[in-house]
C-alpha cells in the first residue's frame, strides 16, 4: 500500500479515537461536577489540564468558565484537539483514503460532519450538548463497526489498529497523570469524601466500569482501579493491553524491528512499577514518561512507513 | 402535484419529456402520470430528501473562490430526463464511429499525418491545436486508441435532433456524478423502478477496469493506478469515487517514480512498487517536467520516456487533445467519411470555418446571429453569443476574426431543448399566495439541458447507456456548468414497456 495512505488511515484511526474519547470525557466530567459541590480542585479547568492545553486556550479566552471550556473543547478550531478539529481530520483523511476503506465509512463521516455543523450552535446549552456529545460518540462507534466487520484484515487494518492503540494509551495515560490529584497526601478533605465517586466516573471516562467490576469483583478503590488500567491482560483499553496489541500489529508490516523493539520498551517500562502502589508524584513522573515515549514511538512508525526516505523529519499531521 | 403539470408549458422549444401541453411523450408517460399523481408534501418531501442524501452521500464538487475552496453540495433535479431506447441505440451507434474516427485520426497525425497530405484538411490547423505535442511523433499506443475515456456533449436542437456540439477529450468529467444520480434517484424515487425498463449504468466502473487493463494485453493482473492532482482539485471527488468503485490505486504524481529501468513505480510501505496502467485526470501539459511544463509539481519526471517504451500505459494518451479543439471539430464528419469510408451518423453543429474564406464571409455579415468561439478555449471563455450579445462586443468579435480568422469558428444559435424541473416559485403572486398557502412553492418549469455521454475506447468501445443531464438551473439560461448556476438530473434510457409485465 501507498505510504502516503498508509499515514492518512493511521491518523483517520487517531482522530476518531480521539474525537470519541474527548466527547465521553466531556460528557462523564459534566455529570460529575453535577455531584461535586462547587469549589474543589476538581473543575471545568482539570479538562484543560488533561489536555494540557492551558497556553492555548489562556491564549483565545479570558475566564476558565463552562461555556468558554466548552467551546475551546468541542468547537474550537484552534485547539488542535477539540472535537472540531478531530472529526474534520477524520473526514479529511476518510475523504482522501476512500479507495481503501469500505463505501459506507464516507456516509458515515459526512453524517458526523454535518451533526457538527448543526449542533455547534447549540452546545452552551446542557441538555443539547449531551444529546449531542452522545451523537458523536455512537457515530464514531458505527464507523468502527464497519471497519470492523467489513474490513479485511490487510495493512490498512494494520495502520488504524496501530493508531487507534497509540491514541487510546495517550489518552489514558492523560487521564492517569490527573488522578496524582486524587492520590495526593495533601488534597482536601471535601475531595477525600467524594472518592468512590471519582474513581468511578474516571473508570466511565474510559468506558472501563462495568469491565472492572466484572473482573476485578471489588469495590471501586483507587489502587485496583489504577492496576486496572494500567496492567490488565484482557481489557482493550488498558496500557498494557493496548501497547501489547500495537507491537502485534506491527509485526505484521514489512521491516518492523524498530518500532516493535520500541513498542516492547515503552511496554515492559510501563509495566515494571506496580503503579497502585508508588506514591502521587511517581505517577505523574510516570504517566509523563509514557507520553513522551509514545510521541518518539510515532516518529518512528512514521520514520519506518510514511516517510522511509527522509529520516521521518517530517511531520504532517497532528500533534 | 395535477395543478403544477397542468400548468406545464414548454411554448415552442422542443420538450423531452413532454410533446404539447397536457401530452407526455410515449417514454415518459410512466413518470409523468407516477409525478402528477403525488401531492405537493410528498413532492417537496422527495426534493428534500434527495437533498439530504447529497450531503450525506458526501456528493460534492469543489469552487475555487478568493476566500479559498469550498466543497458545494452537488445540485440535482429529481425529475429525471428520458430518451427512448430506439433513439438512444441509434445515438450510440454515431458515437461510436465519431470515437472511432476520432482515434484513428490521433493515429494518424502522429503517424505521417495521411489526411494532411491527401488535402483532407490543412496540415497548419493541426499544429495550431493547444493539444498537440512533438513528443508523441512516432507513437503508437495500445490498440492504436488514444481518447480512451471520452465525454461528448450532445445537443437537441428545437428540430428535434441530438447534434454533437464538441468533444472532450483531454481528461473528461462528470462521470461519477451520472452514476450518483442514479443512486439518489434510487432512493428518492423507488418505486418508479418497477413499473419502466430503465437501463441500469452501475456497470460502467467494471467497464473502465476492463477498458483500463486491456491497455496492457501483455500481463493477467496489471497494476491500475488512477492518478489526481490532489484534493484541491474540482473534480477530487470523482477521483476519489472512480478509484473506490472500480478498485483502482489512488496516487497523486508525487507518489510515483521513474526507475532506472524506465518502469514506474510507486512508494509504498514495502519499498517501491510496479505501475503498468496509469488512468490520469490530469492534463498531459503538467505530466512530465522533463519533457512538457519544467515548473509541474503534479507530475513525475520520466513518466513520458517510460511510456514511449510501452513500460507504463497512461490513459487517456498524452497527445490526444490535438483532437479536441473547436476548429478541429468542424472536420469531424470528414474524418468519418475518409478513415471509415462511412457517412456521420451524428451530425455536427453545421460550423463555419473563419479561415475558409467563403465562410468567413458568411460569418462577419451574420455575426450578430452567431456564437462565435475562439479553437483553443474550453468552458465557454473567450466566447460571442450574438443574438444574446452588445454592438460593441459583436464589433469586438468582427476585429479579432479579421485580425486572426484561423483561431474562430462559428455556429448557428442552437434553440437548446427544455425538460420539466422543480423550481421554487418566486413570482409575486407567489409570494403572497406563500404565506397563507405554503404547498404552492414548488412549481415545474421548462429548463435548458444537454447530456454528456462517456466512450471507453480499448480492446472494445463502450458508450454509457445515457450520461450525465446537465441542467441550467436559471430561467430561459443556457449556462449548464455546476459552478455558474447549474444542475443535473437522472437520465433515463426506457425501452419499450410490455403492459400488464412487472419490469
Amino acid at each position: 500500500m501507498l505510504s502516503r495512505v498508509a499515514e492518512r488511515v493511521y491518523w483517520m484511526a487517531r482522530y476518531l479515537e480521539r474525537a470519541e474519547k474527548t466527547a465521553r470525557l466531556i460528557n462523564v466530567h459534566t455529570a460529575l461536577l453535577m455531584d461535586l459541590p462547587g469549589r474543589m480542585e476538581i473543575n471545568w479547568f482539570t479538562l484543560i489540564r488533561l489536555f494540557n492545553a492551558e497556553k492555548v486556550f489562556s491564549e483565545h479566552y479570558e475566564r476558565g468558565n463552562e461555556a468558554n471550556i466548552m467551546q475551546f473543547l468541542i468547537a474550537d478550531t484552534n485547539n488542535p484537539s477539540s472535537l472540531a478539529t478531530s472529526l474534520a481530520n477524520v473526514r479529511e483523511n476518510v475523504r482522501t483514503s476512500l479507495d481503501v476503506l469500505p463505501e459506507e465509512i464516507w456516509e458515515q463521516a459526512n453524517q458526523i460532519h454535518l451533526l457538527m455543523t448543526n449542533s455547534l450552535p447549540r452546545i452552551s446549552d446542557r441538555y443539547s450538548r449531551q444529546i449531542f456529545l452522545r451523537e458523536v460518540m455512537k457515530h464514531c462507534q458505527c464507523i468502527r463497526g464497519a471497519l470492523d466487520s467489513n474490513m479485511s484484515r490487510d495493512h490498512s487494518f494494520d495502520f488504524m489498529q496501530i493508531g487507534k492503540h497509540l491514541e487510546r494509551t495517550d489518552m489514558t495515560s492523560r487521564i492517569l497523570e490527573m488522578t496524582s490529584l486524587l492520590l495526593s497526601d495533601d488534597r482536601s478533605d471535601t475531595l477525600r469524601k467524594y472518592d468512590g465517586i471519582l474513581w468511578t466516573n474516571l473508570l466511565q471516562a474510559l468506558s472501563a466500569r462495568q469491565m472492572y467490576l466484572q473482573h476485578i469483583h471489588s469495590r471501586v478503590e483507587g489502587q485496583r482501579v489504577m492496576r486496572f488500567l494500567m496492567n490488565d491482560n484482557v481489557f482493550p483499553g488498558s496500557v498494557g493491553y493496548s501497547l501489547a496489541a500495537m507491537g502485534r500489529r506491527m509485526r505484521y508490516l514489512p521491516d518492523p524491528e524498530m518500532p516493535t523493539a520500541m513498542a516492547q520498551r515503552v511496554l515492559e517500562h510501563s509495566q515494571a512499577q506496580d503503579v497502585g502502589a508508588i506514591p502521587a508524584e511517581q505517577v505523574h513522573t510516570l504517566m509523563d514518561y509514557l507520553q513522551s515515549e509514545l510521541g518518539m514511538l510515532h516518529t518512528e512508525i512514521a520514520k519506518t512507513w510514511f516517510y522511509p526516505d527522509r529520516n521521518g523529519q517530517q511531520q504532517s499531521q497532528g500533534l | 402535484m395535477k395543478k403544477e403539470w397542468n400548468q406545464y408549458d414548454p411554448g415552442s422549444l422542443y420538450d423531452e419529456l413532454i410533446a404539447a401541453v397536457h401530452q407526455p411523450r410515449e417514454a415518459s408517460y410512466k413518470l409523468v402520470e407516477y409525478l402528477r399523481h403525488l401531492t405537493p408534501d410528498r413532492f417537496r418531501q422527495c426534493v428534500q430528501e434527495s437533498e439530504a442524501v447529497i450531503r450525506e452521500m458526501g456528493i460534492t464538487f469543489t469552487v475555487y473562490s478568493d476566500a479559498g475552496n469550498i466543497d458545494r453540495a452537488w445540485p440535482f433535479d429529481i425529475i429525471p430526463r428520458i430518451i427512448p431506447a430506439t433513439e438512444w441505440d441509434r445515438t450510440e451507434i454515431g458515437l461510436k464511429q465519431r470515437i472511432r474516427a476520432l482515434n484513428m485520426f490521433i493515429q494518424d497525425i502522429y503517424n505521417g499525418g495521411k489526411i494532411l497530405k491527401d488535402g483532407v484538411m490543412p496540415a497548419d490547423i493541426v499544429l495550431q491545436s493547444k493539444g498537440y505535442r512533438q513528443a508523441c511523433i512516432g507513437m503508437t499506443p495500445p490498440h492504436s486508441v488514444w481518447a480512451n475515456i471520452c465525454g461528448s456533449d450532445l445537443v437537441r436542437h428545437s428540430d428535434g435532433v441530438l447534434y454533437v456540439l464538441e468533444d472532450n477529450l483531454r481528461v473528461p468529467s462528470g462521470v461519477a456524478y451520472m452514476l450518483e444520480n442514479r443512486n439518489i434517484t434510487k432512493r428518492v424515487l423507488p418505486e418508479i423502478f418497477n413499473t419502466l425498463p430503465i437501463r441500469p449504468v452501475s456497470n460502467y466502473p467494471a467497464q473502465l477496469y476492463e477498458m483500463l487493463a486491456s491497455l496492457r494485453p501483455d500481463l493477467d493482473d496489471p497494476t491500475i493506478a488512477l492518478m489526481t492532482p490532489g484534493i484541491y482539485n474540482s473534480a477530487y471527488f470523482e477521483h476519489a469515487f472512480l478509484a473506490q468503485q472500480a478498485g483502482l490505486v489512488l496516487l497523486e504524481g508525487a507518489d510515483l517514480v521513474v526507475g532506472n529501468d524506465n518502469y514506474v513505480y510507486m512508494k509504498t510501505i514495502k519499498g517501491l512498487e510496479r505501475v503498468d496502467v496509469i488512468y490520469r485526470r490530469i492534463d498531459d501539459d503538467f505530466i512530465d517536467p522533463e519533457v512538457f511544463r519544467e515548473d509541474s509539481m503534479l507530475g513525475v519526471p520520466g513518466i513520458m520516456r517510460a511510456w514511449k517504451e510501452g513500460k507504463v500505459a497512461i490513459a487517456n494518451a498524452p497527445g490526444c487533445g490535438v483532437a479536441d479543439d473547436k476548429v478541429i471539430y468542424a472536420y469531424v464528419p470528414d474524418m468519418i467519411r475518409y478513415y471509415l469510408g462511412e457517412e456521420p451518423s451524428l451530425p455536427n453543429v453545421p460550423t463555419y470555418v473563419c479561415r475558409r474564406e467563403q465562410d468567413r464571409e458568411y460569418v462577419l455579415e451574420h455575426l450578430a446571429e452567431l456564437v462565435v468561439k475562439p479553437a483553443n478555449e474550453s468552458g465557454g471563455y473567450g466566447m460571442l453569443v450574438g443574438p444574446h450579445s452588445t454592438p460593441e462586443k459583436v464589433e469586438e468579435f468582427r476585429k479579432l476574426i479579421q485580425e486572426d480568422p484561423n483561431n474562430y469558428i462559428a455556429q448557428p444559435t442552437l434553440s437548446l431543448s427544455v425538460t420539466p424541473t422543480s423550481c421554487e416559485t418566486d413570482t409575486e403572486a407567489d409570494v403572497h399566495r406563500r404565506a397563507d398557502d405554503p404547498k404552492s412553492r414548488i412549481k415545474i418549469a421548462p429548463r435548458h439541458v444537454d447530456l454528456r455521454p462517456f466512450i471507453l475506447s480499448g480492446k472494445d468501445i463502450f458508450v454509457t447507456p445515457g450520461g450525465l443531464t446537465r441542467v441550467a438551473l436559471v430561467e430561459g439560461s443556457l449556462v449548464v456548468n455546476s459552478s455558474q448556476g447549474g444542475g443535473s438530473k437522472d437520465t433515463w434510457i426506457v425501452g419499450d414497456v410490455v403492459e400488464g409485465e412487472e419490469v
